[in-house]
């Protein structure tokens, strides 16, 4: 696969008015009906990384595992705990702006995005940014586009800043659900190193990293990060996944079966949608979840002026 | 009636100022190469004020051009004489702080220092710190995602934003928040450089203080073992909240600026600072002393405590006006480049500091490759400043060269346009300026900053013709 194989494919389509949707290894989504497929997950690979500039750049279709596997070698990762969803690439990750519980402490995903690689809708193929730590020439086109969901085009590349590798011990507590979200803000207004912190069936979890003080809660494992991130609990009948992102300290809403992100993230089951701002439908069971709507009709016409800049003909599903 | 009229009907006297002399002040902003007086200069109170203004500007497609406190460095904020400065200094109250969700809430006119000492008895504060924090207004660095010592482990001005509010040119308050879903507007407008609205208010992170700093000061006979040392710090998993250097000049400048105990012997300083808990902070900072003198550092001073901590501090701190006082003039570079081209390009620029018979100083964020080449220079010698100016274009394609930026936290502006047309290409800045259409289709958001027209990127002879084909061929070419 070649970049020069993908423009060709985008101008064909958009002189004869196909629709293409973006695929990576489907982890996230799967097949539109009407759509041709641009396939992604074949273009892998590492293209530069030199651990003392805390800098990688990869191809978009790279496994996460993989992307991961490489940079423990050097004693280094990525510190926005993305989920996996079985053979997820950091492509999919970017486009869905995915991050996970380390998020308030370190930043999400967009936060580590330096540049970016692209192909738009004419199949011009385009740099912005770049693998510098700080870069403010331009608009930040490649933050811009962390969670565009491949509206705009193919993200050929992704340069990432990375972090080292840090030895980390999660604890818990037992408490109830509105005191955790109390507890939780004030230990992430401490000195204490925490990565991660969240509510589950009772329990506050908190992870630490490096050197730090004796804890009085009770050690766990750090398999519950990854039993919380991706989060896939049972549902039955009804019911759907709803992940709501929300102000840290808001009260605890009904039906929450996972906090997260020190109070910033409430998965929720229930049968309607939450009534409150920011809330997404979770549900990749059918994998054919529609990008959520904004409220302010200003803001719908500006994403819709940028798509048409990105994409004038309208190809990109 | 004109725009200037109907200004001076709608706002009061202390509003809007048009007397010559009282706009002086206004004609440049920390770039002062570069002045042009403005129709008027309006400094509204509010949100609706700002809207009054702004509709008014439109009506006459009068340009508006959005000042904070005038500190930029790239004339991003130089008016234009058909033009209005809208001065958001007025607009300066705190007015939320949230100590456990760790937010506050700011008019876009408050000084960045000022959100760090409102937040301390909550022993929080705000991380980004541009070395003009004291004066910087917020809405500033935002517009310009502005940079300072700490951003390496803790991030830039994109970072530690949560929220704005921002005003577009038809008047409308839109809320761009961190947890929309989808394009990150957000991120988009964070360094636009007032280009696609006006920020009337933002919601910042705050920190939790670290328990423990401490600062490692390491002199080095040779450059090049200091950027070893850079490198291997940053190799050893350790991440520092500041690490800066200085060359030999920057040194004296400062010392003699400062007083603070630097080595003036040193050809090379090197300040890291370590902080988090007691625990990790007594571990790094013993790797990082260890390391050090590995890569050669003949010299360390630890900081005993917090007051000689910052007092080292303010040596480098002070290091711009240090060297000011050495020179009339000086111009302040700021291109990007990997760590690990540190020594080349040092040495590359003092190959053209002797070709142009100027004097450079170099200070830097070595952590994140930001450099800031200050070029000596007397502005009354006939020449003097193109000749500086050629010097610092010359700086940027270096830069470029090796992989890195034009601009790493002082943004593009009106000084780096001509090198923005090495660094990207037509088609490139041709989504730019689409880009800026769908937020300002009449092109008034300070018109002319930041992205150059394609005409003048043809002009420098910066797009190449391939095949014999013109790219852009319609374009007027003068």
């Amino acid at each position: 696969m070649s970049i020069t194989h993908l423009q060709e494919q985008i101008k064909q389509a958009a002189h004869e008015k196909q629709r293409l949707q973006i695929i990576g290894n489907q982890s996230k989504v799967s097949l539109i009906d009407n759509h041709t497929p641009l396939e992604i997950g074949g273009y892998t690979g590492v293209t530069s990384y030199d651990p003392a500039e805390l800098v990688v750049t990869v191809k978009t279709g790279t496994k996460i595992a993989d992307l991961q596997q490489e940079l423990a070698q050097h004693n280094q990762m990525l510190a926005f705990d993305t989920p996996d969803y079985g053979d997820s690439t950091i492509g999919g990750s970017y486009a869905c702006g995915l991050s996970g519980p380390s998020q308030p402490f370190f930043g999400a995903l967009r936060d580590f995005v330096l540049g970016i690689k692209m192909i738009d809708g004419k199949g011009q193929a385009l740099t912005f940014g770049g693998e510098m730590i700080k870069n403010v020439a331009g608009y930040d086109v490649a933050r811009m586009l962390v969670g565009s969901k491949g509206l705009f085009g193919v993200v050929t590349e992704i340069s990432l800043k990375v972090l080292p590798l840090m030895e980390e011990k999660t604890y818990s507590m037992e408490m109830g659900q509105a005191d955790a979200i109390i507890k939780m803000n004030e230990m992430a207004g401490t000195a204490l190193p925490i990565s991660g912190c969240a509510y589950y069936q009772g329990k506050l979890y908190y992870r630490l990293i490096g050197i730090h003080p004796p804890q009085s809660a009770m050690p766990e494992d750090n398999t519950i990060w990854q039993k919380v991130n991706p989060f896939r609990p049972e549902i039955s009948g009804k019911q759907k996944l709803w992940r709501v992102s929300i102000d840290s300290m808001h009260p605890p809403i009904h039906n929450t079966l996972l906090i997260d992100q020190v109070g910033a993230r409430r998965w929720i089951v229930s049968e309607h949608k939450p009534d409150v701002s920011h809330v997404d439908l979770w549900d990749l069971q059918d994998k054919k979840r529609r990008p959520s709507f904004d409220s302010h009709p200003k803001i719908t016409d500006i994403k819709k002026g940028l798509k048409s800049v990105f994409d004038p003909y309208g190809i990109f599903h | 009636m004109n725009v200037v009229q109907e200004l001076l009907q709608s706002f009061s006297r202390e509003q809007i100022i048009v007397d010559d002399e009282q706009k002086a002040p206004f004609e440049c902003d920390g770039l002062s190469a570069y002045r042009e007086k403005p129709l008027a200069v309006v400094l509204p109170a509010s949100i609706e004020e700002v809207q009054l203004a702004l509709n008014i500007c439109r009506k006459y497609k009068t340009p508006v051009i959005t000042r904070g406190s005038g500190t930029g460095l790239s004339g991003g904020a130089l008016p234009t004489q058909d033009g209005v400065v809208l001065g958001l200094s007025k607009m300066n109250r705190i007015l939320n702080i949230d100590p456990l969700a760790r937010t506050a809430v700011v008019e876009p006119g408050v000084r960045n220092i000022t959100i760090s000492q409102e937040a301390a008895p909550h022993n929080l504060y705000y991380a980004p710190d541009p070395s003009s924090q004291v004066a910087c207004s917020i809405g500033g660095n935002v517009a310009e995602n502005s940079g300072g010592v700490h951003c390496l482990k803790y991030g830039l001005t994109v970072h530690n934003v949560l929220a704005i509010k921002v005003i577009t040119l038809d008047g409308e308050e839109l809320t761009l928040d961190y947890k929309d879903d989808g394009i990150d507007l957000l991120a988009l407008l964070n360094g636009s450089e007032g280009l696609l609205g006006i920020i009337v208010e933002i919601k910042v992170k705050l920190l939790p203080k670290a328990e423990a700093s401490q600062l490692i000061m390491a002199a080095f006979h040779k450059v090049s073992d200091c950027a070893n040392a850079v490198t291997n710090i940053l190799k050893s998993g350790i991440i520092p909240a500041g690490l800066e250097m200085m060359d030999q000049f920057s040194i004296e400048a400062a010392e003699a600026f400062a007083h603070v105990g630097y080595p003036l012997e040193a050809a090379a300083l090197l300040l890291c600072e370590v902080d988090g808990n007691q625990y990790q902070v007594e571990a790094d900072t013993k790797k990082v002393s260890s390391l050090l003198n590995e890569n050669g550092a003949y010299l360390l001073k630890l900081s005993q405590n917090d007051e000689e901590r910052i007092a080292l501090w303010q040596g480098r701190k002070n290091a711009f006006p240090a060297v000011g006082r050495l020179s009339p003039d000086y111009y302040c570079m700021d291109g990007t480049i990997p760590r690990n081209k540190l020594a080349y390009v040092l040495d590359q620029i003092d190959d053209m500091s002797k070709r142009y018979e100027l004097k450079v100083a170099n200070v830097f964020h070595a952590g994140d490759g930001n450099l800031h080449p200050l070029i000596l220079y007397d502005a009354q010698i006939p020449g003097e400043l193109e000749k500086t100016e050629q010097f610092g274009a010359e700086i940027l394609k270096l830069c470029i060269d090796v992989g890195g930026t034009i601009t790493g936290e002082h943004g593009v502006g009106v000084e780096k346009l001509d090198s923005m047309c090495q660094q990207f290409s037509a088609p490139e800045i041709e989504i730019f300026h689409q880009i800026k259409q769908v937020f300002d289709p009449e092109n008034l958001l300070n018109p002319g900053k930041a992205v150059p027209t394609l005409h003048r990127c043809a002009e420098l002879g910066q797009m190449h013709v391939h095949h014999g084909e013109l790219p852009f061929a319609h374009l007027e070419r003068f």
